[in-house]
Parts: C-alpha cells; sequence; structure tokens
C-alpha cells in the first residue's frame, strides 16, 4: 500500500529527483542540491552553536573561566576577513594543528609504522598453504612498490634491475583496481537503500 | 562509426535503466543466493561474542545520511548482538549527522521491548561529540571531564551506566563504524595505540583495502565491510533486514557492470583490431 505520510512522499520525491541527474541534469535535480546544501548547512549552524554552549559557555558559567582561552581563539580564526588584521588568524589555526598533530602522532608512529612493519616483516611461512602464498604476496608487494617510489638512483628504473620496481607497479595496479571494484560496490549499497526505501516504505511493494 | 565503435559508446541512459531494473527485480523478487559468511565480520561477532556479561562498550556512530544505508544495517545487527549478550553500551557520534542516525537504529533494535535494557543502566547516548580524534582522546581519557551531559540534557553524574565509568581501562571494547577514514584511524591511534584497547571497525567497502592493513596488523579484531558485513552479522545474529535483501541486489548489479567492463574492453580491443585490418 502506497504510504501516506507526507515525510516519505518528500523523501521519494527527493530520491527521485537525486537520480534524475544520472540520466541529464535539469531544474529539479538542482532543487534538490540546493535543498540538501540549505538543510546541511543549517543543521551544521545549529550543532556548532550547540557546540559552543555545551563544551564552551556550560564550563564558563560552571566556574571554569580558563574555557575563555579556546573561545577567543576561535574568535581570532575569524581576523582572516579583516584586511589588516587577517594574519592574527595564524595563532589559532597553529594551535589547532599543533594540538591535532600532538594528539595524533604517537598512535600513528604505533599503528601505521611499528604495527605495519611488525606485520610485513613475519615468517613467509605460514599454517596453511594460502597463507603462505598471502605472505609472499604481501613481502613481494611491500619489497617492489617500494622500489618503484626510489627517485634518487635511475638505475633501479632502467637497469637490469628495472623489473623489481616495474612488478612494484603492477602490484599497485592491482590494488587500484581492487579498490575501485569496492568503490563500486559502495556506490551500489548506497544506492539499494534508496531503491529499498521507494519499494518498501514509499510504494509498499515488498515488506 | 563501426559496429565496435556504436557498441563502445553506449548511451548511459540505457546502461543505467538496465542497472535500476538489475536492482529492482532482485528487490521485489529475491534470489535467495547463499550467504559466506567473511572472516573480518567473524572475527567481529566472535570479539563481542567473547565478552562477558556486564562488559562496557563504547560504541560510535561515525556516519550520516549517506552512509546509512551501509552502515545503518550494520549498526543495527552490531547492537542486536551487544543488547543481546547484556553488555552495557555508551554510544556516540564523532559524525555531526549521527545523532540524526540513533533514533533511526534504536527504533530497530528496540533495546527496551526486545531485550528489556534500562536507558541509563544498561545504554546511554551522548549525542555528537565535535573534534574527532581530540574528542576521542578525551573521551577514552576521562569521559566525566569531555561531557557534562548525555543527548537528552541529563547530566552524565546522575547517569548509574557512566559511574562506572573510571577511566580508559573501564572500557572492554571500542566499537565504530564510519564513512570517514580519519575517524577510522583516530580510532585506531587513541583507542588501540594509546589505551591497547580491543577495537572493531566497520566502514565503507570502499575504504576497506586502505584500513584492512590494520586489521592484519592486529590493531583491529574484527572489520565489517560495508553491506557485506552488515549482511553477515544480520546472518550471524539471525535477525534479517536490509542488508540480506541487498545482497541479492549488488550480485545483480555487481554482474551487470561486469558484463559491461567485458562489452567495453571488447569493442575498444575488437575497434582497435578493425582499424588496424583498415591501415593495411
Amino acid at each position: 500500500m502506497v504510504s501516506t505520510d507526507v515525510g516519505v512522499w518528500i523523501a521519494a520525491f527527493f530520491t527521485i529527483v537525486a537520480t534524475s541527474y544520472a540520466f541529464r541534469d535539469n531544474i529539479f535535480f538542482r532543487f534538490a542540491e540546493y535543498t540538501f546544501i540549505g538543510a546541511a548547512a543549517g543543521h551544521a549552524i545549529v550543532m556548532g552553536a550547540k557546540n559552543v554552549v555545551l563544551y564552551g559557555w556550560t564550563h564558563i558559567v560552571g566556574g571554569e573561566p580558563s574555557y575563555w582561552i579556546p573561545i577567543i581563539l576561535g574568535i581570532l580564526i575569524y581576523t582572516r576577513y579583516h584586511p589588516q588584521y587577517y594574519w592574527i588568524y595564524r595563532y589559532p589555526i597553529a594551535f589547532l594543528v599543533g594540538i591535532g598533530v600532538g594528539i595524533s602522532i604517537r598512535g600513528a608512529i604505533h599503528a601505521d609504522f611499528v604495527k605495519q612493519i611488525a606485520a610485513t616483516a613475519k615468517p613467509l611461512i605460514a599454517t596453511t598453504p594460502l597463507g603462505t602464498l598471502n605472505n609472499i604476496i604481501v613481502f613481494v608487494g611491500t619489497i617492489t612498490a617500494l622500489t618503484h617510489f626510489i627517485f634518487t638512483y635511475e638505475g633501479i628504473h632502467r637497469g637490469a634491475a628495472g623489473w623489481i620496481p616495474r612488478i612494484g607497479r603492477w602490484m599497485m595496479l592491482a590494488a587500484f583496481g581492487g579498490a575501485f571494484g569496492n568503490t563500486i560496490m559502495t556506490r551500489f549499497s548506497m544506492y539499494q537503500g534508496r531503491i529499498i526505501f521507494l519499494l518498501r516504505d514509499w510504494l509498499g511493494i515488498i515488506h | 562509426m563501426s559496429a565496435w565503435e556504436k557498441l563502445a559508446a553506449l548511451p548511459r541512459e540505457i546502461v543505467l535503466t538496465i542497472v535500476l531494473i538489475a536492482m529492482i527485480v532482485p528487490a521485489i523478487r529475491p534470489f535467495g543466493l547463499p550467504i559466506m559468511v567473511g572472516k573480518m565480520s567473524k572475527d567481529w561477532y566472535n570479539t563481542v561474542d567473547s565478552l562477558p556479561e556486564g562488559s562496557i562498550v563504547l560504541f560510535d556512530i561515525g556516519f550520516g545520511s549517506g552512509g546509512y544505508p551501509t552502515l545503518g544495517p550494520c549498526a543495527v545487527a552490531a547492537l542486536h548482538q551487544m543488547f543481546e549478550k547484556h553488555l552495557k553500551i555508551i554510544i556516540m557520534a564523532t559524525a555531526l549527522e549521527g545523532s540524526m542516525m540513533y533514533p533511526l537504529i534504536m527504533e530497530k533494535v528496540k533495546p527496551e521491548k526486545n531485550y528489556g535494557a534500562v536507558y541509563g543502566k544498561d545504554y546511554v547516548f551522548l549525542g555528537y561529540i565535535a573534534g574527532a580524534q581530540t574528542a576521542m582522546a578525551a573521551v577514552l581519557g576521562d569521559i566525566h571531564t569531555a561531557v557534562k551531559e548525555d543527548y537528552y540534557g541529563t547530566p552524565i553524574d546522575q547517569i548509574p551506566l557512566l559511574k562506572e565509568v573510571k577511566g580508559p581501562e573501564s572500557y572492554d571494547l571500542v566499537a565504530y563504524l564510519t564513512t570517514d577514514g580519519g575517524i577510522a584511524e583516530g580510532w585506531v591511534y587513541q583507542a588501540y595505540s594509546r589505551y591497547k584497547l580491543t577495537v572493531v571497525g566497520g566502514f565503507l567497502s570502499m575504504m576497506t583495502p586502505s584500513l584492512k592493513p590494520y586489521y592484519d596488523a592486529g590493531a583491529l579484531k574484527g572489520i565489517l565491510d560495508g553491506i557485506k558485513g552488515a549482511a553477515d552479522m544480520e546472518y550471524m545474529t539471525h535477525h534479517p533486514g536490509d542488508a540480506l535483501r541487498a545482497t541479492d541486489i549488488l550480485s545483480a548489479t555487481q554482474t551487470i557492470v561486469l558484463i559491461f567492463i567485458a562489452i567495453g574492453n571488447i569493442s575498444y580491443w575488437g575497434a582497435r583490431l578493425s582499424k588496424k585490418e583498415g591501415e593495411s
């Protein structure tokens, strides 16, 4: 049974007009696009204001004056629109970058370097034949792909060892192919959600 | 224009119409193709399954409406398993729209009705917490300083579940679902690298190739790989939903894509060959 809910009809309308762009650009699609941008911007502004109140103002009125520091730094970001004092915005940005790097670098070194090197440098022989094959592919792929990025010594690309970076290139192309396949699956899995919505929630064809 | 070139220049309207039909037909009449549960999903399931009753889980909804068709079913199936196991779940959102996804997910899980869970005692929702990795570090480090109230405005010192959280060691598991690569890496950096917590992650399939090395290295104990991961979880938890229905749709559309890739390659090589023959 077709839905009688106005909200469902609005969602169905926007789903259909958003899809119509895949066939040809049209005024209905642009209407949907602008509506989405407006709604998303409105939501972001409301959430931003809520965050300032929740994580800043609440603390200040609760007797924690140190919270004025991030609020002042936040306000200083807007000086970039002033022709004379625009340089001041670099200080809050420097603060943000410093905090961001400081928080993530320790974890990044451990998870992205130490753990990855340890995971790559494991014995080639695994408990199963498939595991052994995987380990060999990882080992060969890592070494050859790394040689592809040696730019300081031309001989590695043109000399007798030129096949090593070439294998690395093929390894990377295979990885890009895998990533592309996953991207297609992701896009379709996003759209199938809308198809199910149209057929079930809107038209009531499926249950 | 040769027949090969005409084939290569197939109008996109025709391609899209065929793809749409390939989506609609299995949605109406499912083929019922068998499911092969992946190892990464099984590891997520087993990690949660191994937790004793009453363990505390930090669950992050790191996606908005764009990611909902893929990660929404993941969240529903994952929460079904967690509530069934009587785990205590602290839910937060690192995505701005995450707060809007929470009621859509809970509407399907129905923790009070299905599992007799009590809000505040068995689960709590903190809402969106701004700051990405800064927020993660703050919530893991000292939740009582980072968050003053839950999503509904209740002060957190009045929420029994949060009284049990003393520090990072209180969390038995960190589980997250996200469409953002920075958030996906952030939980590994903050929860695993910094506090050595058990972490499981779910993301869009297109993100999996770049994040799977964390799973291979043992930083992530399990992965839900997009809609496939969601279907696996629905199958394992015996809560069939949108993801299991989607598997037939995806099988049909992926087959169509494979056929079009083959047609594109055949027409390309055919056109090249006939051009060479014409020149000679």
